[in-house]
């Protein structure tokens, strides 16, 4: 197929003005990836779509969404109705919105998957730390980019999330307070918050495409990890892109929107996960829901927060505990890359993501005593994992990796 | 050329028209950011009359002030006297840490009123932790609210977010995540009744 477009006079003439050819030949039909990558390896390209999904839908969301806090007749405001008219009387509204809400979710699916198994295979690792530090990023990125969608529809849990989250930055030393009024654009979460909220939820995409293109810059730069942890040399222990890897990547595609369009057809929702319960209450500003939660994808930061009797040490954990992904390439010192050859960091990296998933369900339930000392020990056990890595190699003893794939 | 051309002032330039661009780089953001503050009308609806006589007693209403919620309590005699007797359970019992907004009237008596007049109680009614609205808890010991407050509980507010506890002057009960008592607003009043918040 490629082969055939490539030929053509047209592909000649657009060539010759663009070195199309050479392109296309060094990032896929001559891009050498090794051929031993695992179906972890689908995610990257899935988080792509997934991108693609949000934007398309986005674009069409905002010719019907208004982002004013003003009332309506009705009793409501504007945004809020505006999305409940969306749901119900624009045509095929309700798809995209379905769509777009479970696209955010499935976002951090992915990412997620794709974070962990470059902690599991080492991919973080020398060369490729810059990759890891841009991946790092993008993530802080889409977090941004989620809280600020999360406001739009006006309902409680988007103001009251909005709230608690402006609140952190006023525990701030000194520049707090002007911060949280640079988020809010007066002195509580309200219309002005909304607007400037809508346009930074529109912007950050924007700014996400332009970093995910210098992640696989850099990607196609240093070449793919394997689950060997090993450099590949030779050429008959890898395969070109196009077709192996596109293929392989079509497949995953297809799993993953069957999965996809049984939860948007199905399940929006996902029994108030995706979409919580409180957040078809519209806001109301003197009114705390019982129980405030932020959505599944944020709750182990969410947790790392509150496991601190001091508000500004909690904020600090918080952001300590995203800022230290961006040390990690240099906090691991071992020389062998994939978990697969390190007995103790194996165990290490997959009680991580226990972890993590523990910090999450301790967020997202109503604090009590128990959870709240679970979460403590959660967030020690976070920490702990990063800051043992350097002393890891002293007492590790790694298993001899293979000569080749 | 190169080596008739001197160098150090060639750099000097360089570092000149470098730093003068950086200059007006950070100059011309100024508007920008600035643009993100709270705007004038916002500035200007920053100030909120209320008529305390309104509030029954033993009462408690909310409003609005900037768009924040504000608390106005009205303190019976007896709710007054569940004040007294448990300092040493306060962060900051005489509210020493934030002091600029009720400098102008705070005396020695009334700090555990932490209000101009003891029984008509008025502060921003966002929890110091991360902003909810707490519940109102007026009556003392766990009767009518069961586990959610201490045994010794003097009556107060409770933050249901993440469990801060307030007395009924709103000074935060030690073992609370949040940092300060409820924050007070400057306000005085124009009548016998009349309050202008803001
Ligand atoms: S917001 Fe009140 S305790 Fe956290």
């Amino acid at each position: 197929m490629l082969d055939t477009i490539m030929q053509t006079k047209l592909f000649a003439w657009v060539d010759r003005r663009t070195g199309a050819a050479d392109i296309i030949k060094s990032q896929l039909t001559e891009y050498p990836v090794p051929k031993n990558l695992n179906y972890m390896w689908n995610f990257g390209s899935l988080a792509l779509l997934v991108l693609v999904l949000q934007i398309v839908t986005g674009i069409f969301l905002a010719m019907y969404y208004k982002p004013s806090a003003a009332l309506t007749y009705g009793g409501y405001t504007v945004a809020f109705d505006s999305v409940e008219r969306i749901m119900r009387d624009v045509n095929f509204g309700w798809l995209i919105r379905y769509m777009h809400a479970v696209g955010a979710s499935a976002f951090f699916v992915v990412v997620y998957m794709h974070i962990g198994r470059g902690l599991y295979y080492g991919s973080y690792k020398e060369p490729r730390e810059l990759l890891w530090i841009i991946g790092v990023v993008i993530l802080l990125i889409m977090q941004g980019s989620a809280f600020f969608g999360y406001l739009l529809p006006w309902g409680q849990m988007s103001f009251w999330g909005a709230t608690v989250i402006t609140e952190l930055f006023g525990a701030l030393p000194i520049i707090g307070e002007y911060l949280q009024q640079l988020l809010r654009g007066g002195f509580a979460v309200g219309d002005p918050t909304l607007n400037r909220f809508f346009s930074l939820h529109y912007l950050f995409p924007l700014l996400l495409a332009a970093i995910v293109g210098g992640h696989v810059h850099a990607l196609h730069v240093v070449h793919s990890n394997n689950p060997e942890g090993i450099d590949v040399h030779s050429d008959d222990q890898k395969i070109n892109f196009h077709p192996y890897y596109t293929i392989k990547d079509a497949f995953g595609v297809g799993v993953f929107l069957t999965i996809y369009c049984y939860v948007v057809f199905f399940n929006p929702q996902m029994a108030g996960y995706f979409i919580e319960v409180d957040n078809y209450v519209p806001a109301n500003n003197l009114q705390t829901p019982a129980h405030i939660a932020p959505v599944w994808y944020l709750t182990p930061w969410y947790t790392i927060l509150r496991s601190f009797e001091s508000k500004l040490l909690g904020v600090i954990a918080m952001g300590g505990s995203l800022a230290i992904l961006f040390v990690l390439p240099f906090l691991d010192r071992s020389k062998v890359r994939s978990g697969r050859y390190r007995p103790m960091f194996r165990l290490m990296v997959v009680m991580f993501f226990v972890d993590v998933i523990v910090l999450g369900y301790c967020g997202h339930s109503a604090p009590s005593e128990t959870l709240k000392l679970v979460g403590q020990i959660a967030t020690a056990y976070y920490f702990a994992f990063f800051l043992l890595l350097p002393f890891l190699p002293m007492v590790e003893k790694t298993k001899p990796e293979p000569e080749g794939i | 050329m190169t080596d008739q051309a001197d160098q150090s002032r060639r750099n000097f330039l360089y570092i000149a028209a470098g730093g003068l661009g950086a200059v007006a780089a950070g100059a011309a953001a100024v508007p920008f950011i600035g643009s993100m503050f709270p705007a004038a009308d916002t500035l200007a609806a920053a100030k909120t009359e209320f008529d305390v006589a309104t509030v029954e007693e033993g009462q408690l209403v909310v409003i609005q002030w900037q768009g924040k919620p504000v608390f106005v309590s009205n303190r019976t005699p007896e709710l007054l006297a569940q004040l007294d007797g448990h300092d040493d359970m306060l962060k900051d019992p005489n509210s020493e840490a934030i002091e600029e907004v009720s400098a102008e009237w705070m005396t020695a008596e009334n700090r555990k009123y932490r209000s101009i007049k003891p029984e008509y109680f008025i502060a921003v009614a966002s929890c110091t932790h991360l902003g909810c609205i707490p519940l109102y808890k007026p009556s003392a010991g766990r009767k009518e609210w069961g586990t959610a407050v201490p045994e010794d509980w003097p009556g107060g507010w409770h933050c249901p977010c993440h469990g801060s506890l307030y007395d009924l002057s709103a000074r935060v009960i030690n073992g609370s995540p949040a940092p300060h008592n409820l924050h007070l607003m400057p306000y005085k009043y124009t009548s016998d009744t009349k309050v202008v918040i803001g």
